[in-house]
C-alpha cells in the first residue's frame, strides 16, 4: 500500500542529487540556473539534497572518467530504491567532445543504467526543465528518429560480410551494423 | 540584528513579485542566434562529407553501401551544437534550428539518416565525380588552359592582338 | 476517575492527530512564503504531505554503524515530539495535567533534542558526528531557557500543574512582571533555534554537511525525522503561546481554537520571515549569542524568585 502511494507521489516531489563526474562545469551552472528563481524548478516540488541517501534522481553531467567511476557506481548503489538516472549534457548522453581522451570511459551508461538524457553542450535550464518535464509525464516528448530516403532504391544492398555459403548456396543475412 | 533593516528587505523583495517564467506552460522566445538542433535536408545534400570531416565530436558518419547511395547519419549524442556543420555545408542543406527541448529517455530518438543518391555518368555507369570543395575554392576562375603541357596560363598571346602585357604579373608564355 | 482517565486518552489522541495532520501544512506555509521573499513561485502548499508520502514508499537501506540503534533513534524522536504534544494545549485545554507536568515537559524537550544525537551516533560517518557535536553544544547552552521559563512561571503561581503553567504565568506577579518581560524577550530572540531554522540550524547545515545526522538515513526513517522536525514547529509554538500569549483561548470552543491557530500562523510568519532573511551563524558565533541569553535568563530567574 505504501509503495502505491510513493509510485502516485513519486513525480510529485523529486529530491535531487547532483553528481558531476569529470565535466567542464557548464552543464553544473545551467543546473544551478534551474534552481534559481527565474526559470524556479521547487514549484515541481523538486529539492536538491547533499546525500545520495535521501535522493531519488540523480543528475550525472560529465563523461564516465576511469578516476570517477567507480564513486559515481558507489553514489547510485547508496540511492533508495525507486530511482531515475538523468544524463544532462553532450557528455553525459554520449561522451561529448573528449569521447577519446585518454582518461574518457565514454558515456555514463557505460557505468550506470541511464532513464532519460537531456543533450545539449550545455543545456539551456529550459530544456532540463522540459527534459524533467518528460520524466515526470507533464509533456510529451518531441523527438523522434529521422529517416529519408531520397530515392526507394531496387537496387538490393549487400555488403561482403551479410552473403554466408559459397557456390550456389550463399544466403543472405541482413544485419543491421555500421 | 536590526530587525528594521530585515524587514525593509523582506518588502522590497516582495515587492518584485514573481519573477518566475510559466514554463513549460508558456514557450519563451529563444535569442535570434540561438543553436539548436541542426536539421539535414535531404533534398539538398549532395553526400560532400564536409560537414563530418569537421565535426569537432565526429558526430557525423558518412559511408558508401554502394555506388549509388551514400549514408550520412547523425547520431545526436555527442553533438555540442557548434553550428560548424552548417557553416561549412556548400549546399546550406544543414540548418540550424532553435529546438532545445530535446529530452527523451532513448537517446536514438536524436539521430537523423539520410540515404542520398550519387548520380552517375549515363554512357559510362560511374559515379561522376564532381567538382569538390576544396577544388572549386582554391580555382574558381581559372581554369587549365593548356590540357597537353597542364600548365597553369593566364593570358595567352593567341587570343590578344598586340595587347600589352602588365609588367607586374609574372606571365609564362608561349612560345 | 474512569471518565478522566478516559479524557485523558481521548485528549492525548486527539492532539497527537491534530498535530500529525496540520504540522506538514505548516511546513508548507513556510516554504511557500520563503519562496515568495525570494520573489519565485515556490511549491505547492501541501508539498509536505507529497515528500513524506514519497518518502514512506521508498526502500530503506540500512547503513550505518549499528542499524538497530537507527531504529530505535528514528521512533524515539518522533515518539518525543508526540508525546511533548499530547502536554501543549493545542487551542483547547491540555489533556494531561494530573499532577508535576512541568517538570514531565521539561525532560521530555531534553529528550527530543538527545534523539537526534543518537541519530548521529548510530550512523556514524565523519559528517554525522560534526552534526552532533555541533548540536550537542547548542543543546547545552540552549535548554535551559526553556526550563528557565516554565520554572519561573511554577514560582509565580506556586505549582507545576501544566495548565496553571501554561496559561501566561510568567505574568503573574503583584506589580509589573519585569521577569516575565524579560523571559519574553528572550525567548522571543531565540525561539528560531528550538525550531532549528536558519540563523541556528548548523546541525543539519544542508549544504555545508550534507545534512549532518540525518545523512545516513533513507526511505521511511527520514520521513519519520522530518516529521518530527515539522512537527517540533507546531509543538514549540504551542508552547511559546501557551506561556506568553495565552489570552483568547478561554473562549467558546470555535473561537479560541480559531485564535489559537491564527496565533501559530503568525509565528510562523515571523520564523519564515526570519529565515528567509538571515544567513546562518557559525557555532560558536551562535554559542556566544545563546550564552548571552542564558546569562539575562538567570537574571530573570533570580528577579522572580525575588518575587518581580
Amino acid at each position: 500500500m505504501l509503495k502505491n502511494l510513493c509510485q502516485k507521489m513519486f513525480g510529485r516531489s523529486l529530491w535531487v542529487y547532483h553528481a558531476n563526474s569529470g565535466g567542464c562545469n557548464g552543464c553544473d551552472i545551467e543546473v544551478l540556473n534551474v534552481l534559481t528563481p527565474y526559470y524556479d524548478v521547487e514549484r515541481f516540488g523538486i529539492k536538491l539534497v547533499g546525500s545520495p541517501r535521501h535522493a531519488d534522481v540523480m543528475l550525472c553531467q560529465g563523461p564516465a572518467m576511469r578516476s570517477t567511476s567507480k564513486a559515481l557506481l558507489r553514489a547510485y548503489e547508496a540511492m533508495p530504491s525507486p530511482k531515475l538516472v538523468f544524463a544532462i549534457g553532450s557528455c553525459a548522453c554520449g561522451g561529448g567532445i573528449w569521447f577519446d581522451s585518454y582518461t574518457v570511459i565514454g558515456p555514463v551508461e557505460k557505468v550506470l543504467p541511464v532513464n532519460y538524457y537531456i543533450p545539449g553542450c550545455p543545456p539551456r535550464p529550459e530544456a532540463i526543465i522540459y527534459g524533467v518535464a518528460v520524466a515526470v509525464g507533464l509533456v510529451d516528448k518531441k523527438t523522434a528518429p529521422v529517416q529519408f530516403k531520397q530515392l526507394e532504391f531496387p537496387i538490393p544492398q549487400y555488403h561482403p560480410s551479410e552473403l554466408n555459403g559459397e557456390g550456389d548456396l550463399v544466403i543472405y543475412e541482413k544485419t543491421e551494423h555500421i | 540584528m536590526s530587525v528594521m533593516s530585515k524587514l525593509k528587505e523582506t518588502l522590497v523583495c516582495l515587492n518584485a513579485g514573481r519573477v518566475t517564467l510559466p514554463y513549460p506552460a508558456q514557450a519563451q522566445p529563444v535569442p535570434p542566434n540561438f543553436r539548436g538542433r541542426p536539421i539535414f535536408d535531404a533534398n539538398k545534400c549532395i553526400g560532400c562529407a564536409g560537414c563530418a570531416n569537421n565535426c569537432p565530436a565526429r558526430e557525423i558518419l558518412v559511408y558508401d553501401v554502394c555506388q549509388e547511395v551514400r549514408i550520412v547519419k547523425y547520431l545526436g549524442r555527442r553533438c555540442t551544437y557548434c553550428g560548424r556543420c552548417a557553416d561549412v555545408c556548400p549546399e546550406k542543406a544543414i540548418k540550424i534550428s532553435h529546438e532545445f527541448e530535446n529530452g527523451t529517455n532513448a537517446v536514438s530518438d536524436i539521430s537523423q539518416k539520410l540515404d542520398i543518391f550519387m548520380s552517375t555518368c549515363q554512357r559510362c555507369g560511374r559515379c561522376f565525380k564532381g567538382a569538390q570543395v576544396l577544388d572549386e575554392l582554391k580555382m574558381k576562375g581559372y581554369r587549365f588552359d593548356d590540357l597537353q603541357n597542364d600548365r597553369w596560363v593566364f593570358r595567352s598571346q593567341a587570343y590578344l592582338e598586340g595587347e600589352p602585357v602588365v609588367d607586374d604579373i609574372k606571365i609564362e608564355l608561349e612560345g | 476517575m474512569d471518565t478522566n482517565l478516559l479524557n485523558m486518552i481521548l485528549g492525548g489522541l486527539a492532539n497527537v492527530v491534530v498535530v500529525l495532520l496540520v504540522a506538514p501544512f505548516f511546513q508548507g506555509v513556510l516554504r511557500k512564503v520563503t519562496a515568495r521573499i525570494q520573489s519565485r513561485q515556490g511549491p505547492p502548499l501541501l508539498q509536505p504531505y507529497y515528500d513524506i508520502f514519497k518518502l514512506l514508499g521508498k526502500e530503506d537501506i540500512e547503513s550505518g554503524v549499528s542499524p538497530v540503534m537507527q531504529r530505535f533513534a528514528t521512533y524515539l524522536s518522533l515518539a518525543t515530539i508526540l508525546a511533548v504534544g499530547c502536554l501543549v494545549p493545542l487551542g483547547f485545554k491540555a489533556p494531561m495535567n494530573n499532577a508535576g507536568d512541568a517538570i514531565l515537559l521539561i525532560y521530555l524537550l531534553t529528550l527530543s533534542g538527545i534523539c537526534m544525537l543518537l541519530a548521529g551516533l548510530a550512523a556514524g560517518s565523519t559528517y554525522s558526528l560534526v552534526g552532533i557535536s555541533r548540536e550537542m553544544m547548542a543543546m547545552l547552552t540552549l535548554e535551559p531557557l526553556f526550563a528557565i521559563t516554565i520554572v519561573i512561571g511554577a514560582l509565580h503561581t506556586q505549582s507545576f500543574r501544566l495548565d496553571t503553567v501554561l496559561s501566561g504565568a510568567v505574568y503573574q506577579t503583584a506589580g509589573v512582571p519585569v521577569s516575565g518581560l524579560i523571559m519574553l524577550g528572550v525567548m522571543l530572540l531565540s525561539f528560531q533555534a528550538f525550531v532549528q531554522r536558519v540563523p541556528f540550524d548548523m546541525s543539519e547545515a544542508e549544504t555545508e554537511i550534507m545534512e549532518g545526522p540525518l545523512m545516513e538515513y533513507s526511505g521511511p526513517k527520514l520521513a519519520m525525522f522530518k516529521y518530527a522536525q515539522m512537527a517540533k514547529l507546531i509543538v514549540f509554538s504551542g508552547l511559546f503561546i501557551g506561556l506568553f500569549v495565552p489570552w483568547g483561548s478561554e473562549l467558546l470552543f470555535p473561537f479560541g481554537w480559531i485564535l489559537f491557530w491564527v496565533k501559530v500562523f503568525i509565528l510562523v510568519l515571523m520564523v519564515t520571515v526570519l529565515a528567509a532573511t538571515h544567513a546562518r551563524y557559525r557555532i560558536d558565533q551562535a554559542i556566544r549569542y545563546f550564552a548571552a541569553l542564558l546569562a539575562v535568563g538567570f537574571v530573570a530567574l533570580i528577579l522572580a524568585s525575588n518575587g518581580f
